[in-house]
C-alpha cells in the first residue's frame, strides 16, 4: 500500500459579508464567521502502480483532498501516510517523491520556452544530468513534442502546453503523480496523446491519481473510482462495479412499423420518445427480461429495428454526484 | 548551500530570461526605476539649493544617507523583495500551491521564483548617488568601510524583514498590493538624518523598528559620527528578523488556497 487516508477532515473558515449595501458596511466592522467542511471523514488507500479516477462535483471535496495529500493543506484531523510521510509534516521529503499537474494553474513559465522551465526543475530537484537528459529523451519523444520545447510557451497550443506540463511534472521520477483535470479544454487527439502518456507511464509503475469531470478519462485510464460528494466518500469500487451501481439496466432504443405501445409498464422508463414509431428507454432487465420486453412490443406493435447497450457511466455519476444530499 | 545557491542562480538566469523577452519594456522599465530613485535626492538638493538645510549635516552627508538607502533597496528588492509581489500575485491566482509542492524551502522558492530583474534599475540609482556623494565627503578611512560594509549587512537584514512581513501578509490579506504603500511610508523615515526627527520617532526608528538602519545608521557610521544607539539597533534588527521569521511561517501555516 502507497497510499492510506484515515478519517481526513477538513473544515475552513470562512466569512460572510453579505450581499446588500448595509450589509457589506456592516460586515466592515463586524464579521459573521461560518466554518465550511470540507471533508467529513474521507478514507480510502491505494496500492502502489494503482491508476485511480478521484471523481466527484463542483465542491466535493476533490480538491481539498488533493491539495491534503499534496502537502499543500494541513488537514483539520485525520491521518495520511503516503509512502512512510505525513505531507503536510514532511513536506519537503515528501514531495521530492510526488509530481503534480493541474489543468488550470501551469508550472511552466509563459514567456520563455518550456525547456528552460524543465532546467529549473532540474535544479529544484538535484536531477543528475544524466538522469534527466534520459527523462527528458523519452518523454519528448514519447510526446512528439522535440519541436515545440524551444519554443516560448506563450505561443504553444493549450494541448502542446499540457505535454509539457506532464514532462514538467514527471523530469524527477515521481512515485506517485496527482492529476487535477489534466485534460480541461484539449480537443480529442491532444487528449488521446495525454491519456496514451499516462498509460505508458503507469505500465511503468507510476502511480496516478487522477481527479477529472471528463467521464471518457476515467473509462479510459481508471481501473478503480472513489467518488466523493459532500465531503464524504460515497464510492471506492472499480469501474466495472461503478458501470453497474445502477442494477441492471440497459439502455433500449426501438422503432416499429406500427404506432408504439404504452410503454408504462414496470422496469422501463421512457427517456425520450422521438416519435410515435421511435423511443429511447431505460429497461430495468431485472425487472423485464429482453426476450419478454421483446414479446410485449411485437405482441402489441411490430418491431422493426433495436438496439441495446450499457448505460453510459454519466448516468451512474449523476445518481452518486445527487446521492447524500443534506 | 551549494545546492540553493545553484537553484538562486538558476532562478535568476530564468527570470532575467523571462523578462529579456520583451527586451525595449525591460530596458524602459529599469531606466525609469533608475529616474524615480533620484526623486528623493533630487528634493534634497533642491532644499540645499535654496539655502535651507537639515540642521547639523551637509549635502552630500544627506545625499550619502539616501544612497546607502537606494543601494540597500537596490539589492533587496531584485534580489528578495520581489517574493512580496510574487506572493500576493500567486496566492490569489491559486499558483501559490506549486511553490508548496517543490522541495525546497517555501520562503527560498517564494524568493527565487521571485527575482524581479528590472529593479536593478534602483541598484544603479543607488550605485550613481553613492559614487556622487563619497568624492564630496572627507574619504572614509578603512574602519569606517569594514564597520559600514557590517552595518549594511544589517540594512539588508531589516530589509528582508519587511519583505516577510509584507509577503507574510499577501498570503492571508488576498490579493492586497496596498501593503507597497505601508513600506514605503514606513521606510522613508530611512532615507533621512534620524536627528531631525523628535526624540520619540528616533527611538522608534533605531529601538522598535530598526529603519533608521536601512540608511542612517550605516551612512552615519560611512561618514566617521557614528549613530548613538548602533550596537543596540544591530541586536533590535536581529530580533526584528527573527520575529518576521516567526510571523511569515504563522502566515503560511493560515495559507488555505484558491478554490480549485
Amino acid at each position: 500500500m502507497i497510499i492510506k487516508v484515515e478519517n481526513l477532515v477538513k473544515t475552513y473558515k470562512s466569512y460572510e459579508r453579505g450581499n446588500t449595501f448595509k450589509e457589506t458596511v456592516v460586515s466592515l466592522f463586524r464579521r459573521k464567521i461560518k466554518y465550511v467542511e470540507a471533508l467529513k471523514g474521507i478514507s480510502f488507500s491505494i496500492d502502489k502502480g494503482e491508476l485511480v479516477g478521484f471523481l466527484g462535483p463542483n465542491g466535493a471535496g476533490k480538491s481539498t483532498t488533493l491539495k491534503v495529500l499534496t502537502g499543500i493543506l494541513f488537514p483539520t484531523d485525520g491521518k495520511v501516510d503516503i509512502m512512510g510521510y505525513t505531507p503536510w509534516k514532511e513536506r519537503k521529503k515528501y514531495v521530492s517523491n510526488i509530481g503534480a499537474v493541474f489543468g488550470q494553474k501551469s508550472q511552466l513559465l509563459w514567456d520563455i520556452p518550456p525547456v528552460d522551465a524543465f532546467y529549473l526543475n532540474k535544479a529544484i530537484y538535484s536531477i543528475d544530468d544524466k538522469s534527466f537528459k534520459k527523462n527528458l529523451d523519452y518523454m519528448v519523444e514519447l510526446l512528439s513534442v522535440q519541436n515545440l520545447i524551444k519554443k516560448p510557451t506563450r505561443l504553444l497550443s493549450l494541448g502542446e502546453r499540457m505535454k509539457c506540463e506532464f514532462i514538467m511534472a514527471m523530469l524527477h521520477n515521481p512515485k506517485i503523480v496527482f492529476l487535477d483535470e489534466p485534460t480541461i479544454g484539449l480537443d480529442v487527439i491532444a487528449k488521446d496523446r495525454i491519456r496514451e502518456f499516462i498509460l505508458e507511464m503507469n505500465k511503468k509503475g507510476v502511480t496516478f491519481i487522477l481527479t477529472t469531470h471528463d467521464l471518457g478519462d476515467v473509462e479510459r485510464l481508471a481501473k478503480r473510482v472513489i467518488v466523493v460528494n459532500h465531503g464524504e466518500t460515497v464510492f471506492d469500487n472499480s469501474i466495472d462495479a461503478l458501470r453497474s451501481h445502477l442494477g441492471t439496466k440497459k439502455l433500449v432504443s426501438i422503432s416499429t412499423h406500427e404506432p408504439l405501445p404504452s410503454l408504462e409498464i414496470p422496469g422501463v422508463l421512457v427517456k425520450s420518445k422521438m416519435s410515435a414509431y421511435d423511443a429511447e428507454l431505460e429497461l430495468d432487465v431485472s425487472t423485464m427480461e429482453i426476450n419478454k420486453f421483446i414479446d410485449y412490443v411485437n405482441k402489441k406493435s411490430s418491431l422493426s429495428d433495436m438496439s441495446v447497450q450499457e448505460l453510459p457511466i454519466e448516468g451512474v455519476i449523476k445518481d452518486l454526484y445527487s446521492s447524500r444530499k443534506e | 548551500m551549494i545546492t540553493a545557491m545553484y537553484i538562486h542562480l538558476q532562478g535568476i538566469k530564468t527570470a532575467l530570461a523571462e523578462r529579456m523577452a520583451y527586451r525595449g519594456d525591460f530596458f524602459m522599465s529599469t531606466f525609469i526605476m533608475l529616474i524615480v530613485e533620484f526623486l528623493v535626492p533630487l528634493v534634497t538638493y533642491l532644499i540645499y539649493a535654496n539655502g535651507a538645510s537639515f540642521p547639523g549635516w551637509d549635502m552630500y552627508e544627506v545625499l550619502m544617507v539616501q544612497a546607502i538607502f537606494l543601494l540597500s533597496r537596490g539589492i533587496a528588492f531584485p534580489f528578495f523583495f520581489g517574493m512580496v509581489w510574487n506572493t500576493i500575485e500567486r496566492v490569489r491566482e491559486g499558483t501559490f500551491d506549486l511553490i508548496l509542492i517543490k522541495p525546497r524551502s517555501v520562503l527560498h522558492m517564494a524568493i527565487v521564483t521571485g527575482f524581479d530583474a528590472e529593479d536593478v534599475g534602483k541598484f544603479f540609482g543607488g550605485a550613481i548617488l553613492f559614487i556622487v556623494s563619497i568624492v564630496n565627503v572627507p574619504f572614509p578611512g578603512l574602519l569606517e568601510w569594514v564597520t559600514f560594509l557590517a552595518l549594511f549587512c544589517v540594512s539588508l537584514i531589516v530589509m528582508f524583514g519587511f519583505a516577510l512581513i509584507l509577503s507574510g501578509l499577501g498570503i492571508v490579506w488576498i490579493g492586497n498590493y496596498r501593503v507597497y504603500e505601508i513600506f514605503f511610508s514606513v521606510t522613508n523615515f530611512g532615507m533621512y538624518p534620524a536627528s531631525i526627527f523628535s526624540k520619540s520617532i528616533q527611538t522608534i526608528i533605531t529601538s522598535i523598528l530598526p529603519i533608521a538602519m536601512l540608511g542612517f545608521i550605516p551612512a552615519s557610521a560611512m561618514l566617521g559620527r557614528p549613530a548613538e544607539g548602533t550596537f543596540f539597533s544591530v541586536i533590535i534588527s536581529f530580533v526584528f528578523l527573527s520575529i518576521c521569521l516567526l510571523f511569515w511561517k504563522t502566515m503560511l501555516k493560515r495559507y488555505t488556497s484558491a478554490g480549485g
